[in-house]
Parts: structure tokens; sequence; C-alpha cells
């Protein structure tokens, strides 16, 4: 009992800190600790607190007529553009002329911030939590003594990985430029392709360790203003150590966790971002990480790549086609062929019946367990292929195609029809354009395999309908999963499997956006000239 | 009450889902013989009558379920044991559906298997979708509406291509006058499939557009009839008369006899995803119903915690109802219709009206329309 209590006490108290923080700022910053004027003070305090780091420099300069003045720079290295601190700040503040005269420390920084440093985002700080923040985010701190404040410029760099293409969601057209670990430049990428003032970011830091910093990125007036409410409500409570990845956020803010299926969308292709933002989803950006959190996230979206709508929209139509019927593949394809063998041998043709019946002859196992040895086998092959270090994944797919082939059959393990379900269902599941998704149909198709050894099409059809009802029943930021197709609408069921023309795309998703619905002017349907002023311009005249 | 809402289309379909449900298997209005389709047809005129005086008292109270308005029209206790009676009611029919739908399955593709596993895995699906609440129901049912449909389309597309149609089948038409086609519409059709649409007295208060509610349920009951009458119009008309007399699921017997191409047959199993989703959309109807209706009688707060003891109940009273098929049926033909259907679907509801009438008088359609 007592940790229970415990923890509720806890919890309280996290509340009372939250509506502290929320609350009037005056009441906050009394509490606050604040820099001293001592120089010498405040460096060994900083040295202190950081356990005397080694990749913290602090460097002593010395102004004014005498040098009397005394300024420490302290940044992390590594962390910071050291070029940068060298040429726009140090060298600036040592060639000052207005800095070499008679000057009080107070006016000293004045001087600094107004005249020499050449870098922007310069402010004062004047608390140590603060200066330790943002010291840490790869901010430049000067220190001047005799003054209680600091000033922190903005000098972060470093190396960070380039922008470069996507290797998660290729694609055959449109923009190759993927996201990276940066958040200044994930926003740049989509502040390029939308440029609107309407774009709005809002920031926060979430991880009491690791401070990462993670933006919410909406249209306004696109987006739903209750959901953005939502979405900040829901990342305010957060309350955790450290946010490593968007994963993080994703399973703290779902709606429902009691579920494979996802109801946050990911992905690392700023046009995905851009077309969803125009939907009037949110994003959610976490510093970090190249992959961004799209809102509310609904069934459907895991079956549309962001290339459906550059193709034209027949192509697209019969791919979306495709990828639902690779799902449903994925999904039932060796739960059906265990039923029918075990239980309903009369819809199989009486040809194909009498092969398979030849071919399971020799194997000892039932069609369930031969199903599962290969679908385990397969698991395994392909955790183990993903994890691989590059060098050795020829032995894997070399060992992998004897597991899973001719090498099974012959041992007597399993059937040859098996192993082209099994093959089957694996091409398949990869088809699914959302790994998110095709990961959750992989474990379903456990428990269909499970339902069909033991009552055959009677369980996969009970299996189905409480597949039904679940993804029926799941909510993403209050958005029903299933729609547009149930509940359904009309206008918008024609951008699910199928997908309309561009042309067609008069109003936004509806329960999705905010105030502004229309998307598209009228009359946006191409066709050819007038009649016969251009077309058939030659042949009447007759050349 | 629940608070949820559902829409003109949602109660659209799960109407249709929950007429075809288990209608589409028997021989329904066999007795006329190869006029059943019309006495079918008829029955549904007839069904429209009773939807109208469902729906007038759904117009004179349209934000409470019949279990609260019972009671505000016939006073407290009266009320109260007519909304109980009505629990009853609806729980019987979840149990028969059940049974149904088991005997059914252990006859035609699990021999082996015993009835009770059978009810149990049907009842253990309906439990979880009840607790979920009407909301869900609805958008299940829209989606494995359209699966519905697309088997029917082609089932019957691929009917017509096999050949297998003999109209001769169906003649003539009105053998024996309308005396039988009558009779038969009156005592069976009416009230099983048409009359069991009172459950949709305790849905209709959750539509958001209660305007739309004669419409829709006008159409849905119409769409059912009609869907109704062709299935055993082309029973009647493959199989000849006397096969569905004697069959017992003569659908089932109609997809038998599909051959195309040399390879499209056998279809049994798309008969049994069909037949397994509309019996579930009934039991499932009649037991939310069921909880919804005690829920509100004994003013239990949180309705889906009585999915699991009203879902044992079911299931155990499934077991119970008859010692086997034969007596299953027998009941269903002789007893239910005229002392359990009727004065549920036509008795109780047309004195509720008339006293409810004289209560509020003609303020009828105001209550919705404004």
């Amino acid at each position: 009992m007592v940790p229970f209590f415990k923890r509720k006490k806890q919890s309280n108290k996290g509340k009372r800190q939250e509506r502290d923080s929320s609350g009037s700022s005056k009441n906050s910053a009394e509490e606050k600790d604040f820099i001293g004027s001592s120089l010498a003070a405040n460096v060994d305090k900083i040295r202190q607190k950081t356990g005397y780091s080694s990749d913290l420099v602090i460097r002593l300069i010395n102004i004014g007529p005498q040098s009397e003045i005394k300024i420490a720079v302290l940044y992390v290295k590594g962390m910071v553009d050291s070029q940068s601190i060298n040429d726009f700040l140090i060298e600036q503040i040592m060639k000052n002329k207005a800095l070499q005269e008679k000057i009080m420390p107070n006016e000293a920084l004045d001087i600094i911030t107004e005249e020499a440093v050449a870098l922007g985002g310069v402010k004062s700080v004047q608390d140590w939590e603060e200066l330790f923040t943002v010291l840490m985010a790869g901010n430049t701190i000067l220190l001047i003594d005799g003054i209680n404040k600091a000033l922190s410029a903005s000098t972060q760099g470093g190396a960070r990985r380039s922008v470069q293409e996507s290797t998660t969601n290729v694609s055959v057209r449109g923009s190759k430029e993927a996201f990276t670990e940066s958040i200044e430049t994930n926003t740049a990428m989509v502040r390029r392709i939308i440029n609107n003032p309407n774009l709005w970011t809002e920031s926060m830091k979430i991880g009491k360790m690791t401070k990462t910093e993670v933006s919410i990125m909406y249209i306004n007036g696109i987006a739903k203003n209750e959901i953005v409410e939502e979405v900040r409500k829901r990342l305010k409570r957060i309350n955790i150590d450290g946010i490593l990845e968007s994963g993080y956020i994703e399973q703290l803010i779902e709606d429902q966790t009691l579920t494979t299926f996802p109801t946050v969308h990911h992905t690392e292709r700023p046009d995905c971002v851009a077309g969803n933002l125009l939907e009037g989803r949110i994003a959610i950006l976490v510093n970090g990480t190249p992959f961004v959190l799209l809102v509310p996230a609904l069934f459907i979206d895991f079956f549309q790549s962001v290339e459906d709508y550059y193709e034209r929209f027949d192509i697209s139509t019969a791919l979306r086609f495709l990828r639902t019927v690779t799902f449903l593949i994925s999904l039932i394809a060796p739960a059906v062929y265990i039923a029918a063998t075990t239980f309903h041998q009369e819809m199989i043709p009486t040809q194909l019946a009498i092969i398979i019946a030849a071919q399971r002859e020799s194997v000892p196992f039932p069609a369930f367990v031969e199903a599962l040895i290969m679908e385990v086998t397969f698991e395994i092959l392909r955790e183990a292929g993903i994890r691989m270090p590059k060098a050795i994944g020829s032995t894997v797919s070399i060992v992998g195609a004897l597991v899973i082939g001719q090498a099974a059959v012959q041992a007597g393990i399993v059937s040859p029809a098996m192993v082209i379900i099994v093959s089957m269902t694996a091409i398949a599941s990869f088809a699914t354009p959302s790994y998110a998704v095709a990961i959750s149909a992989r474990l379903v198709r456990f428990v269909f395999m499970i339902s069909a050894a033991t009552f055959g099409f009677y369980g996969i059809i009970l299996a189905f309908i409480m597949l039904t009802v679940h993804l029926c029943s799941l909510r993403s930021f209050g958005v029903p999963y299933m729609s547009p197709l149930a509940p359904f609408i009309p206008g918008e069921a024609g951008d699910t499997i199928l997908r309309k023309p561009i042309w067609a795309y008069s109003k936004r998703p509806h329960l999705i956006s905010g105030e502004n619905k229309v998307s598209e002017g009228k009359h946006q349907k191409p066709g050819p000239p007038g009649p016969r002023n251009m077309t058939n311009h030659y042949t009447e005249k007759g050349e | 009450m629940e608070k949820a809402k559902i829409s003109a289309y949602q109660l659209f379909v799960l109407i249709v889902l929950f007429e075809l449900g288990s209608a589409m298997l028997i021989p329904l209005a066999i007795e006329a013989k190869q006029d059943a389709w019309l006495a079918i047809l008829i029955g549904m005129a007839a069904g429209f009558c009773l939807f109208l005086v469902y729906y007038s008292l759904y117009a004179y109270y349209p934000d409470t379920p019949p279990t609260d308005y019972a009671q505000k029209i016939m006073g407290t206790v009266l009320g109260r044991m007519i909304a109980f009676l009505y629990v009853l009611y609806f729980v019987y029919l979840s149990a028969r559906v059940v049974r149904d739908f088991g005997e059914m399955l252990v006859i035609v593709f699990y021999p082996e298997t015993p009835l009770f596993i059978m009810n149990a895995l049907m009842v253990l699906v309906a439990v979880y979708t009840v607790r979920k609440g009407i909301e869900v129901l609805a958008r299940t049912g829209e989606l494995l509406f359209v699966l519905v449909s697309l088997l029917a389309i082609s089932g019957l597309f691929l009917i017509v291509v096999a050949g297998i149609i003999e109209i001769s089948n169906l003649q003539p038409v009105l053998e024996e006058g309308m005396k039988p086609v009558i009779k038969t519409a009156f005592t069976q059709t009416l009230y099983f499939p048409f009359g069991e649409i009172v459950v949709f007295m305790m849905i209709l208060p959750y539509l958001n557009q209660p305007k739309k509610a004669k419409r829709t349920g006008l159409l849905a009951l119409g769409i059912s009839g009609v869907t109704l009458a062709l299935i055993m119009a082309l029973n009647t008309s493959v199989l000849g008369v006397a096969t569905v007399e004697r069959s017992l699921f003569p659908l089932l017997s109609t997809i038998q006899a599909i051959e195309v191409a040399g390879f499209l047959e056998r279809l049994d199993v798309s008969f049994m995803v069909a037949s397994v989703i509309g019996g579930f959309f009934k039991i499932t109807l009649f037991f939310y119903v069921s909880v919804a209706g005690t829920a509100s009688l004994f003013k239990i707060k949180e309705p889906t915690q009585l999915a699991y003891p009203l879902g044992v109940v079911i299931l155990l009273l499934s077991m119970m109802i008859a010692s086997n098929f034969t007596e299953h049926l027998q009941e269903g033909v002789d007893i239910v219709p005229l002392y359990v259907h009727f004065p549920f679907q036509v008795m109780i509801p047309v004195i509720l009206l008339i006293i409810a009438f004289f209560k509020k008088g003609k303020q009828n359609d105001q209550a919705i329309n404004k």
C-alpha cells in the first residue's frame, strides 16, 4: 500500500508544480537562484556544477584601458560553431575601441550587447537555471566581473548530419529531401514548402534531464483549435526524464495504448508533413530525430504514400487498391490456408486439393504447426536481417533462402504450398507503405492463424469482426480512427482506398480541419482549349 | 442512456443488416409456396405500419428510450413492468438468434463441434462489441455492410451467369388465390423479420437527426424487404418449391448450385461470411438493447458493465430454450409469433400510442421538427 500512496502523493506534487509554472511568473521568479556579481565566484560555481567537465571551455579576457575589467567566455566544445565565436565574439570584443576606453563594467555590458558582438540571438540571462539550459544547448555565455547578469549569444553549431535522401519513405517521384536530426533544419524545410505566416510553431522543452526541444507546427485557421489545444495539453502533461526519439512522445500522447495499431503517424519527408498540415493536421517535431509526428492519424493514412498525389489519379487509385489487398493478404493469407486445408477442404478446387493433399502427405505436422514454424522462422530472419552488420547481411539471406525454401521442403518439414503462402504473406507485408501498420498486421496475423486452426472460417470471421469492432472503437485525438469510412463521410471517402482526381479536392477533411475548409477553387478540372481555336488550327488551314 | 449519437445512414445500415440477419437463411414464408416473395412484400408493407406506430411513439418522446417513456405513459409501476417484460423479450430473442446460428454452423459446417462452443464464441464477440457501445457498433456496421453488399452483388451476378434460374418454378402466381399468401404474411413474415424492428425503438433516441428517422426507417425496411423477397424468389426459382420446403437453409443450397467457369463453385464459405456477419448484428443489437433497457430500468450508470452478466444469461438461455433444433424451429413457427411477437410488437406499442395520444394530444411531429 505504501508505494501506492507515495506515487499518488508524487503525482499530486507534479500537478502542483505544473500549476505553479503556469501560474504567476512573479511567484516563481522569487524562488529562482540568481547569478552573483563576482566573476571568479560565478566561474567557480559553473565549474563545480558541471563537475569540472573537460568539454566546457572557459576563456578569460581582460578589457578596458588597464585591462581591469575581466570577462569570461564560456561554451561547450563541439556544440558550438567555434569559428563564429572567434571571429564575431572574442575578436570583436578585443578589438572594439569603445571597450578600450575607461569604462565601468555596466557600460561594458551595454557596449558588448549593442556594438561589439556581431551575432544574432543575444540576450541577457539572470538566473542559474536558465544559464545552464542555454549553455548546454550550444550557446555561448559571456560573464562580466561585477555584473550579476550573463549574456548569451546564439552560436549553435557543430557537426550534424546533412540533409539526405529519405531511407524509410522512399519514392520514385517527388522531393528527395528528408528531415535531419536538427529541429531548426526540419522546421525550415517545412517553411520552405509553405510560405505563409499562418504556419505557426510553438516550442517547448520536454524531459527533465534531456530538455529536448519539441515544437508543435500547424497552419492557423486550417488546423482545428480543439485538436491543437488537446495536443498542447497532452504534451504539457509529459513529465519524464528524457525524450530520445519522437517515439517517446508518440507513446505518451496516444489516445489508447492497448492496441497494436498506431494512432499517431510519423514520417521522414517534409512534403508529407506539408501535405498533412494543409489538410489540417498538426506536426510535432522533436529535436534529435528525423521522424516527425502527425496527428490526428487515421487508419487509412497508413496506406497512403505522399507520392499517390503526385501520380495521376487512376494510377494512384489502382495502387491504393493493391495496397488494401496486400494488407488483407498479409493479415489473413496463412489463416485462410490453414482453415481451408483443415476444415473446409470442399472449397478448394478438386485438382488443387489433390495436389495439396499429396504434398502434405509427407509432412508430419498439422497445417497450423507448419505455418507457425514457417512464420516464426521468417520473423526471426527478418529481425536478424535488420540489425545485422552489412558485411554479414548476405550470409543471412543465403541461409534464409535455405530455411524458407527448397531445403525445408526436401527435409519434409513443410509443404511447398506453405512455402508459397508464407513468402506471399511476407512480400505483402512489405508492400504496406507504413512500417507501423505492417508490423501490427504481423502480430494480428498470429491471432488469425490461431482462430483459423481452432474454428476454421468461423474463427476467421469472428476474429475479423472483432478486429473491425476494435478498429472502429479507436480514436486519434478524438477523431474516429476509421473515418471517413466509418463514420462514412460521402465527399471524403474518395480519398481513401480510391484517390479522386486532384481537381476534385474542393474541401479539406471535415473532421480534422478547422474553420478554413475550402482547399481549392471551383472549376479546377482541366480540359482542351475552346472549340477549334488551337487544336485544329493546322488541319483547317490545310497545311 | 449512453451518451452517443448515430447518423441516419448508420441507422439505415443497422436496420438492413438486422433485418437480413437471420431471415435470409431460412425458408421464409414458404407456406405461401412459390408466392413466398409476395408474402414477404405484403409482410413488409404491414411492417411499415408497425414502424409508423413505433415512430409515432418516438415522436412523442424523442429523447427517451421506451423503457423510460413506458413509465411516463402507464405510470411508474405498470410502466416498469412493461419495460421489464421488454427487456426479457429482447434477451429471449437474442438467445434465439444465437441458437439459430449455432445450430446452422453445427449442422452445415462443424458437425463435430459442440453447439455450446459455437454459441459461446458468438456471445464473446457480442459482449466485446456491446462493451464498446452503440457508436462503435454502428461504425462496424458501416464497414461490414460494404462487405455483405459486395458478397450479395457478386452472388447475384454468379447465379445469373451460372444460368440456373428457372422462372417456371415461380409459376403459377397465386395458384390458390390470395388467401394463403395473406395468411402467411400476417402470421409469419410480419412478425419475423419485419416486426422485430421494434428493437429500434431503443435505438432511435440516439439518432442525431430525428427528422430523418421516418424516411430512413421506411427506406431500410423497404430495401431489406425487397432483398428478402428477391432471395426467396431466387431460391424458389433455382431449387423449386419442393426442395425449398424441405431444406433448412435454402440460400445455402442455392449458393451450392452455382458453378461458373469450372472453378467458381462450392462457395459455401461466402454464405457463411454473410450469414455470420448478419447474425452478429442481429444478436448484438438485441443484446445491446437489453443491456441499455436493463440499465435505464434499474438506473445503472455504467451500462457496459452489464455486458458480462447478460452475456452469460443469453449464452445459457440459448442452450436451454430448446432441447434440439427441431423443437427450436417448432417453437419459432407455432408459439413465438402469436404469443411472444404479437403482444410485444403490436399490442403493447399500440396501447402505449393510444394512451400517449390522449395524454399529449396532437403535438406529435412538433417535438421532432422544432
